[in-house]
């Protein structure tokens, strides 16, 4: 196992290298940068001196090599537009938001998701089982920015019982998250079932039963525990998107997270910021998709060796 | 079942013309027995009739603005409503679905384009090409879809519907290169592959006509598969007004309109949001059904 750990973090290194060097190439092609877009004409020379401030006139080689050490040393260097702020800054101030929604949304997910999932596979063909994938089909269509719309129309505004906007208290963080985490929830839900149907088929289930042991232990130990591998392959890629996808829901709850700023800073050509926050944002995928397929191999250790 | 039906006919070489027929007649059978996926085509079908019909049929021009027919609440002169420049929504709403659906088709087929490409070359290639093709899709995964596709917008300077397509395909052809690569490996060994290439096949035909043909199944069900997320992709981009602008509408540039409104007029973001809905809604449900009747073994319990 920890042969298996050990590779799958090497193998880390050159895919974050590869997902840097994408990212910077895409930058590179992007029109202009803010020091050109100004209305006022700036001086050449100061143009010329502020391109030198940020290594624009370096080969793009050497600007990559630079900024991959950045990377790795955590400095992701100065924005470009608000003088005086770096994106580390920016990151560190808006990305723990963003973090705690998304963790929330997850949580909210899976803790709704998976007993939905698990009790529709239990009854199945009930009614229990009928509304339960209704449910889920209709939160896996709806989309989010629908949802969070309606929940502050009708929860905040009509029946006053939470805040529309912020992230202040814990009433702030009961809204996003749900808004958020509904399509995954609807997923999971529905993962959860088809998975829990097909383990509930396996000999060794008939076997657990048939040697006397009680329904309840048979689901929890056997049955649950099976099931939910699928559901964590799933889980990990979500944690991803939610974190990383969270732009209509910061806006829409005016949360002040980076899934916001990144929207402006593209609008405003702030390219050191839009370049740190797309490295974070595939970063942050590339970790959950890591603590995935560990967990992965913590359930199923067929897997280590194939996924090593 | 596909495969297997290949088999037969193959060695049957006088049916070559039927077997078409019947393969395709067969699944067309298995998918008719699926009422879900039945009702779901025939709303699909309807909703896209309404998006191509209504702005010639109707009335009303979708661009026209008139503020004294601003926000009327749904009525028997407009049936949804009309929005903040007095324009039908009924109408409006067919626009914006055909710049949906149509960005939609557009890069869902993109994505497949490029995932048959990658997957089959990967696939049939084999070795050691397939396994850094592999590992370099692996770290594909890392990047994030919806940042990549602003920041292919960007790149362009200019949103329209060729941008879109492009934008929305670029970080989501992974999965669809996945699929067809696994499909073709399961093809090679087939005996009929074999077959072929034992008395003297070259390699393109063995690919353009054993085993390309053969991956149309799961091309289809990946159609249906794909379409919800770029949908909900370009939905997203339009609603945070980095996608398509006015006049033009689609769904997502709609459901901006109707937030920047819903305190008092809440109808007007539901009318596009319901539109999304129900389109992901029978899309989903084509796909399973398209599997059950295209690729049996497949079949979810």
């Amino acid at each position: 196992m920890t042969k298996f750990v050990v590779r799958r973090l090497v193998w880390t290194i050159p895919v974050v290298l590869l997902v840097i060097l994408l990212t910077f190439t895409m930058m590179k092609q992007i029109g202009g940068n803010p020091f050109r877009q100004t209305e006022r004409a700036v001086p050449a020379s100061i143009q010329r001196n502020l391109e030198r401030k940020f290594g624009l006139d370096k080969p793009w080689y050497v600007q990559y090599a630079q900024y991959v050490r950045n990377v790795f040393t955590f400095d992701l260097g100065p924005s470009m537009v608000l003088r005086g702020r770096s994106v580390n800054a920016i990151v560190k101030e808006q990305f723990p938001r963003s973090i705690q929604l998304g963790g929330l949304a997850m949580l909210f997910a899976l803790v709704v998701g998976v007993p939905l999932g698990a009790v529709a596979a239990l009854k199945q063909n009930s009614t229990a089982d009928y509304s339960a994938m209704v449910v889920s089909n209709v939160g896996f269509a709806v989309p989010s920015f629908l949802v969070a719309t309606l929940l502050i129309y009708f929860v905040s505004l009509k029946w006053g019982l939470l805040p529309t906007s912020g992230w202040a208290t814990w009433r702030h963080k009961i809204l996003p998250p749900i808004a958020l985490g509904l399509g995954p929830m609807a997923y999971f839900a529905r993962l959860a079932r088809g998975s829990m149907l097909e383990t509930l088929q396996q000999d060794y289930v008939r076997t657990a039963r048939a040697k006397g042991l009680r329904w309840r232990r048979v689901v929890v130990v056997h049955v649950l525990r099976n099931s939910l591998i699928p559901v964590v392959t799933a889980a990990g890629p979500f944690l991803g998107f939610l974190i990383t996808g969270s732009f209509i829901i910061e806006t829409i709850f005016a949360i002040p997270g980076i899934g916001r700023y990144y929207v402006v800073s593209v609008q405003a050509r702030d390219l050191s910021v839009t370049m740190g926050l797309t490295v974070i944002l595939a970063l942050i995928i590339v970790v959950a998709n890591l603590i995935v397929d560990i967990l992965y191999g913590l359930l199923d250790p067929r897997t280590r060796e194939a996924r090593a | 079942m596909a495969v297997r039906e290949e088999v037969v006919a193959e060695h049957t070489a006088a049916g070559a013309p039927i077997r078409q027929s019947s393969l395709w007649r067969d699944a067309w059978r298995r998918y008719l027995r699926n009422r879900g996926a039945v009702l779901a085509a025939a709303v699909f079908v309807l909703l896209v009739l309404y998006c191509l019909i209504a702005p010639i049929a109707s009335p009303y021009d979708p661009y026209e603005v008139d503020f004294s027919q601003a926000y009327q609440t749904p009525s028997w002169a407009h049936p949804l409503g009309s929005d903040q420049f007095g324009r039908d929504l009924l109408t409006r709403t067919a626009l914006g679905g055909r710049i949906s659906i149509g960005i939609g088709f557009g890069a869902t087929i993109a994505i497949l384009l490029i995932g048959v490409a990658y997957g089959a070359i990967s696939g049939f290639v084999g070795g050691k090409l397939d396994d850094a093709l592999m590992r370099f899709l692996d770290a594909l995964y890392g990047l994030p879809y919806l940042p990549f596709a602003i920041l292919t917008l960007a790149i362009f300077g200019t949103v329209n519907f060729w941008t879109m397509v492009v934008a929305l395909s670029v970080a989501s052809w992974f999965t669809a290169a996945r699929i067809v690569r696994g499909q073709i490996i399961t093809l090679k060994e087939n005996d009929y592959v074999r077959a072929a290439r034992a008395v003297g096949a070259r390699w393109h035909r063995i690919l353009l006509r054993h085993l390309l043909p053969n991956t149309l199944g799961v091309l289809i069900i990946a159609i249906f598969l794909e379409l919800p997320g770029v949908i909900l992709g370009e939905a997203f981009l339009s609603f945070i007004g980095l996608g398509i602008n006015p006049p033009n509408a689609s769904w997502g540039s709609m459901a901006q309109d109707g937030y920047q409104a819903y305190r008092v007029h809440p109808h007007i973001i539901v009318i596009p949001s319901v539109a999304i809905a129900t389109l992901i809604l029978c899309a989903n449900f084509i796909a399973d059904g398209l599997r059950d009747a295209l690729d049996p073994r497949t079949r979810e319990t």
